[in-house]
């Protein structure tokens, strides 16, 4: 028999409001753990495939942090661009979500400059490539195959064009293989935004450094009016979607801490007050009122830390079935990592210690006598 | 005023327990628990508290166990003054035994555990202590109940349990409020034939209340109170 026990024994005596307790704070820390690991996947998804494609820098209009940056005229910040020595590669890319039937989710489209180094990542599955530009035919990734449930030889619906499936890639960035993906002619064609793109991909010298390349980003975000370079991480996380996201998930934490803290606050106050006999008895048998506050923090840190593994085991189900759901399939690569569910977990504990603190000091306060004598 | 001299057959020896001119208030001096309250009580000596409902006779064990504090007078543990006890739950925990009419057991706890539940927090050896346990159990004739619950004993086990928990942090003196109330005759006895054993074995100090004149009868000495003061002391010769 020792102190913790004791603390597991006293839990144990009220299963109903253990249980209730247990839930809530389970429900909330697995609220926490799948809004983050989305948010934080739904970035690293993104960052995933600009790194996949090999892009030293982005450009893309000043501030534009619309889900996808705002479409621009390419050809001339094109030709400006590649006068910047070391700079080999300006691809154009175009990108939008769509729906591209009834009855499937949006997917997005990407029209990529046809030939460009973009397109070297890409491991080709079944099919061939677009042999030119101009043809009206479009590559789907492996997800998207099993989403739209088409095969090479099919054709798919878009903006009221219709296009032929030549050919079924894999790619190492799970939001290409939910994609279409066509040449940029034909995409700017699709969506009526001729000559447009939304970013422009850079390919510097092979050999240079970051610190060079953070020259070269200087350079055009001093000489290009209206336009910024960035690297695809910063490209990312201005994201709007990325920074919904990562608000959301922190206000989450926020709310669901907060309730979670509450829910174990009251659960103590509660317990204590019904057990106010049981604790005077303690202090007449020589419990310290340290002790006393130790057993009631041990407690609620019990629950919380059980709530807290609960939540962490529902919130990476829901993940799993989030990142499942038809409409999300394709779109997020959740991450859930060893180092965020300790952090959880630590702040689980933290939660039922901040919960158990007030009332663990009631508790202390109490008069033995008086309490001795309540029925 | 009233005094109480401690012409017992303990009288040689320095009194364990002294009260003088105690007042206990309660709401603001309305009710008077102890009023001018004067004791002595010996080391080793058994001494029975009686008196109508309401004279104070729990209030005074309170303030012996100091769990409540004197609204005035000074209380004294052998030649120290209450008043200069630094850490009251460790002289509770070194010196004071209590025992309930209710029992005051754990539900969800096995006889040994409620046994343990003095020592929790303590810096004790874990096995010492459940040793001395077991040893109590046994000298309580409940050896073989050890790993039963409160529900499953009878109230005189119950009793006996919570006599093992006052007992296990060796005390110098017990205070039993009503220990025999909830008892039948047999069990009372058997209760009461333990406190006069367990106070010869272990030179204990007991006081006990009671409102039973029978039970005050097994006591070494007996204090009749009525409104908060010690009306006259009865000796009872053993």
């Amino acid at each position: 028999m020792n102190l913790i026990r004791f603390a597991f024994n006293n839990l144990y005596r009220r299963p109903a409001r253990t249980i209730l307790t247990l839930s809530a704070i389970s429900f909330g820390i697995a609220a926490i753990v799948a809004l983050t690991a989305i948010a934080w996947g739904f970035e690293a998804s993104w960052q995933k495939a600009n790194d996949a494609r090999g892009t030293d820098l982005i450009v893309t209009r000043l501030a534009s942090q619309n889900s996808m940056p705002s479409p621009f005229s390419a050809e001339k910040v094109q030709h400006d661009l590649l006068m910047i020595p070391h700079v080999n590669q300006a691809v154009g890319l175009l990108s939008e979500m769509l729906s591209v039937s009834y009855d499937s989710p949006p997917l997005f489209v990407f029209g990529w400059e046809l030939p460009s180094y973009l397109w070297q990542h890409l491991q080709l599955l079944e099919g061939r490539w677009p042999q030119t530009r101009d043809e009206q035919a479009v590559m789907i990734g492996a997800l998207a195959k099993e989403l739209l449930h088409k095969s090479i030889g099919d054709t798919i619906e878009i903006e009221g064009f219709s296009y032929p499936v030549i050919g079924v890639f894999q790619s190492s960035a799970l939001v290409e293989n939910g994609a279409i993906l066509m040449s940029l002619t034909q995409m700017q064609h699709t969506v009526d935004k001729e000559g447009k793109v939304n970013v422009l991909n850079l390919q510097v010298d092979a050999d240079l450094a970051v610190k060079e390349i953070e020259q070269i980003k200087k350079t055009i975000n001093n000489t290009f009016k209206g336009f910024m370079a960035i690297t695809s991480g910063e490209l990312v996380s201005q994201n709007a979607i990325v920074r919904i996201s990562k608000a959301m998930s922190n206000a989450t934490i926020l709310i669901a801490s907060l309730v979670g803290a509450l829910i174990v606050f009251n659960t103590m106050l509660m317990s204590i007050s019904e057990r106010t006999r049981e604790i005077g008895l303690l202090l007449a048998l020589g419990w310290h009122p340290r002790t006393i506050m130790k057993l009631i923090i041990s407690e609620s840190a019990i629950l919380s830390l059980a709530g807290g593994m609960l939540g962490m085991i529902l919130g990476i189900a829901l993940t799993y079935g989030l990142e499942h759901l038809e409409l999300m399939r394709g779109k997020i690569d959740a991450i859930v990592s060893p180092a965020f569910l300790l952090a959880v977990l630590g702040l689980s504990i933290i939660l039922g210690v901040l919960g158990g603190l007030y009332p663990a000091l009631k508790a202390a306060r109490t008069q033995p006598s008086h309490a001795l004598r309540q029925e | 005023m009233s005094l109480i001299s401690t012409s017992s057959p303990s009288s040689k020896t320095l009194p364990i327990l002294r009260g003088q001119h105690l007042h206990l208030w309660f709401d603001h001096e309305k009710t008077k628990a102890l009023d001018d309250m004067n004791y002595a009580i010996s080391e080793n000596e058994f001494v029975a508290i009686t008196g109508p409902s309401g004279c104070g006779k729990s209030s005074l064990l309170n303030l012996l166990g100091t769990l409540e504090i004197p609204t005035g007078g000074t209380l004294f543990f052998r030649n120290q003054n209450y008043h200069d006890i630094q850490d009251l739950a460790l002289f509770r925990r070194q010196h004071i035994g209590f025992i309930f009419q209710s029992f005051h057991l754990i539900p969800t706890l096995s006889a040994l555990d409620n046994i343990l539940v003095p020592t929790l927090g303590n810096s004790q050896q874990k096995k010492d202590v459940t040793e001395r346990a077991l040893d109590l159990l046994n000298m309580l004739n409940l050896g073989g109940r050890s790993n039963h619950f409160p529900s499953q004993l009878s109230g005189g086990e119950r009793q006996r349990v919570a006599i093992a928990r006052a007992l296990i942090n060796q005390p110098d003196i017990l205070l039993a409020d009503e220990p025999t109330g909830s008892l039948d005759s047999i069990n009372a006895q058997q209760v009461l034939d333990i406190l006069c054993e367990i106070k010869q074995q272990q030179s204990l100090t007991i006081v006990m209340v009671t409102h039973d004149p029978a039970v005050a009868l097994r006591a070494d000495r007996e204090v009749r109170m009525r409104d908060g003061k010690a009306l006259d002391m009865t000796q009872v010769l053993t």
